[in-house]
């Protein structure tokens, strides 16, 4: 668990960060956006003290991080930017184990874990293990960024725009794989990115900052129902909000049982989302879809109305609460 | 990076009718030079100065016909540039240096006077002009090919034992082989010396360099100091710094016994080598301070993000980052101080300035070559060696 009570930055005269105060629980995904300079990189950095805090406190697992020896917390916080800092003389399997080496682990168990990460980041050993970071694309170099940041099985992962540099399809790709990784091993996970589909899709907890401070923060379903202020707004996509919205949410939360009606041509899988159903019925010219599972078995229909009422419903029902 | 490096190499096109320019304007010097320059010269005696002879006189029609269609050769391969021509250009050049020593034991043969034991050979401006100027051709055939700095190195180490062998055997009546067999175990001693010489200096320059830049990354004031001591002992001409030292080391050798006992003195070794130890530094404490100040933040960040100590970031991470820039500082220091080291003779340090400094005394200018000969060659096999040392450690074999 990671705790930020009123924790101020400033660089000389400069206030980076100020008073912020943010609680991450074990396993959250945590994201954190904001326009640039705002002071993301500089709150992610004081967690594992590349940067020392001003003023506040920062606790994790309960105690104070300047009672950490910071050589040994960094060891323990996995962290990931977006150039990578890969070492540009050491190949990718020694990069890896880098942290694991640290950390005076036999050498064999050191290889086994460097092969397992491999594995299990898309990396097949015998072709990657012995190229230099100069030799890979950048989604390579990005997913060995991971590997090196998890080596050591850190319970926290740091990421600063982990995915900034990649082209739409890698970085998609990149966060579906990051998403797999994290429902499996529940890492505390704290994230910056200027992408907001990004950080709605990824994040349990979404946290907005401007100039230092935090506007808003919440689960990213309540941010975008309820933004806080104009630039909340703007920044969560304006006119866009109620698409991402419904980004979010799953076609099975809103589909009813099969009607005694026709079933509808246009089929869609339950865990698609919403913002998908629409897109399809755009596409089809229809108002209303067949649910299917799995194995394209019918399971419900989903309709027009239904949504936009809901959504209605799901607004009114926020308000009152 | 030597200038050569520094210089765009040139992108590979296989447009015909597309002249190299270059090379199509070395060959034709070539044979220019082969033809209008004096070929060799031969002199009654070491004192006497030689005649002058030409090519055809020197080696006869069929010699000078098989030189010209070497050169015509070379010319036309050279109008249409493709990687294959390239290559049969690079036998050629090897053929012709091979050839080389002939040339010599022809025109001996012919031109030397076998009734005058003293009668000797002089090398002709034509022989030098050509020498230089098929490096150069083998320079610009490297960057064509992508040959690594290693292949014309090894390439001119074998044509240097050819000619070794050459000279050893059968030209007995070249002046520059008479001057060597008549100070053969002093041109050993002197070559020792001369490599030890730059050996201790390069050694001590780059402990110390090493040392100082450390320090300067520390406390940024001494840099500047530093910086300016440095670059003022730079600009102190060479034989003026030996003078200046001259009168200290001698009054420390006269007061202080121990010191003389060490060898200290006014002139020698000592003086020798806190000379070229000061003209080393610079560029030793640049390079290092450079190639360790260039290292990227941001890896140096990642280090210390990853959990790295102070020490382990310096010696796994800045440090072998910053080697190739540094090994660069370490080469032009030992090039320089390998030239710098003939100076050094004057002052009593031997070396193979020795016979350079001897040879301008006695207008003896095989005599002259004895000594710059093997200092060039000196030179060109430390520069490709700590070159190719460099490049061999870049990061992950980059670039
Ligand atoms: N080492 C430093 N010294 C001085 N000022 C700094 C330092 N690091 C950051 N700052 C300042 O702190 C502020 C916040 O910087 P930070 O890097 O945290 O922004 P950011 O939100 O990560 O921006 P971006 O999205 O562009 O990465 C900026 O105004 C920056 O200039
Ligand atoms: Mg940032």
């Amino acid at each position: 668990m990671i705790e930020l009570s009123h924790v101020s930055k400033q660089f000389g005269d400069d206030i980076a960060v100020e008073d912020i105060t943010l609680r991450i629980a074990k396993g959250k995904f945590c994201a954190l956006v904001g326009t640039s300079g705002c002071g993301k990189s500089t709150t992610l950095r004081m967690i594992n003290r590349l940067i020392e805090h001003s003023s506040g406190d920062i606790f994790l697992d309960g105690q104070a991080i300047e009672q950490y020896d910071p050589v040994k917390l960094r060891r323990r916080i996995g962290y990931v930017i977006q150039s990578t800092g890969l070492f540009p003389h050491w190949n990718v399997a020694r990069n890896i184990g880098l942290v694991p080496r640290l950390l005076k682990w036999p050498a064999t168990e050191i290889n086994t874990r460097v092969e397992e990460l491999m594995g299990v980041l898309g990396l097949p050993v015998g072709e990657f293990a012995h190229k230099y970071p100069h030799q890979l694309s950048g989604g390579q170099a990005q997913r060995v960024g991971v590997a090196r940041a998890l080596a050591a099985d850190p319970d926290i992962l740091l990421m600063d725009e982990p995915f900034g540099a990649l082209d739409p399809i890698t970085r998609e790709k990149l966060q579906d794989e990051l998403a797999k990784l994290q429902a499996r091993l529940h890492k505390t996970i704290v994230f910056v990115t200027h992408d907001m589909d990004e950080a709605l899709k990824l994040a349990d907890h979404l946290v907005v900052m401007r100039d230092g401070r935090i506007v808003q923060q919440g689960t990213p379903l309540a941010l975008l129902q309820q933004p806080a202020d104009p630039f909340v707004e703007s920044l969560l996509g304006g006119l866009e909000r109620g698409l991402k919205q419904a980004a979010l949410t799953r076609v099975k939360d809103h589909m009813t049982s099969l009607g005694p009606s026709w079933p509808a041509q246009s089929r869609i899988p339950a865990d698609f989302s919403l913002r998908q159903a629409l897109s399809m019925m755009l596409r089809d010219h229809c108002d209303r879809l067949t649910v299917v599972d799995q194995g394209d078995v019918p399971i419900g229909e989903l309709s027009l109305r239904r949504i936009v009422k809901e959504a209605q419903l799901d607004k009114v029902s926020q308000r009152d609460a | 990076m030597s200038l050569i490096d520094a210089l765009p190499s040139p992108s590979f096109k296989r447009r015909p009718w597309h002249p190299n320019v270059v090379l199509l304007c070395l060959s034709g010097a070539m044979l220019a030079a082969a033809w209008l320059l004096s070929f060799v010269s031969v002199a009654p005696n070491r004192i006497v100065s030689g005649t002058a002879f030409g090519m055809v006189d020197a080696i006869s029609w069929p010699g000078a016909a098989l030189v010209s269609l070497l050169f015509i050769a070379m010319a036309a391969l050279s109008s249409v540039p493709t990687s294959r021509h390239y290559r049969a250009m690079l036998g050629i050049i090897i053929l012709t240096l091979l050839l080389m020593p002939f040339g010599l034991m022809v025109a001996g043969h012919w031109l030397v006077d076998p009734s005058l034991p003293q009668a000797r050979l002089g090398i002709g401006a034509a022989y030098w002009t050509v020498l230089f100027v098929l490096l150069l051709c083998l320079v610009e055939l490297r960057l064509r090919l992508g040959l690594s700095r290693w292949w014309p190195t090894l390439l001119l180490a074998g044509v240097g034992i050819a000619w070794w062998g050459c000279a050893a055997l059968w030209l007995d009546r070249l002046a520059l082989v008479q001057e060597f067999q008549a100070r053969e175990g002093q041109f050993y001693q002197a070559i020792g010396q001369h490599i030890a010489l730059v050996g201790t200096a390069v050694g001590v320059s780059v402990v110390l360099g090493m040392l100082l830049a450390m320090l300067m990354r520390r406390y940024q004031r001494l840099q500047k100091i530093a910086f300016t001591l440095l670059n003022f002992l730079q600009t102190i001409p060479s034989l003026a710094l030996f003078g200046l030292l001259l009168a200290p080391l001698a009054w420390l050798a006269a007061n202080v016994p121990p010191l003389a006992a060490l060898g200290v003195s006014g002139i020698g070794n000592a003086p020798a080598l806190i000379a070229l130890i000061a003209y080393s530094l610079l560029p030793m404490v640049r390079n290092t301070y450079i190639a360790l100040e260039e290292v990227s933040a941001e890896t140096l960040q990642a280090a210390k993000a990853m959990g790295m100590r102070t020490g382990q970031r310096f010696w796994q991470v800045r440090f072998p980052l910053a080697l190739p820039v540094l090994l660069e500082g370490v080469r032009i220091t030992a090039v320089q101080a390998i030239g710098l080291t003939a100076v050094a003779a004057l002052i009593g340090a031997g070396g193979l300035g020795t016979f350079i400094f001897q040879g301008l005394g006695q207008a003896a200018m095989d005599m002259v070559l004895l000594g710059a000969m093997p200092i060039l060659i000196l030179a060109l096999i430390v520069d490709a060696g700590l070159g190719a040392l460099a490049d061999a450690l870049r990061p992950g074999g980059q670039e």
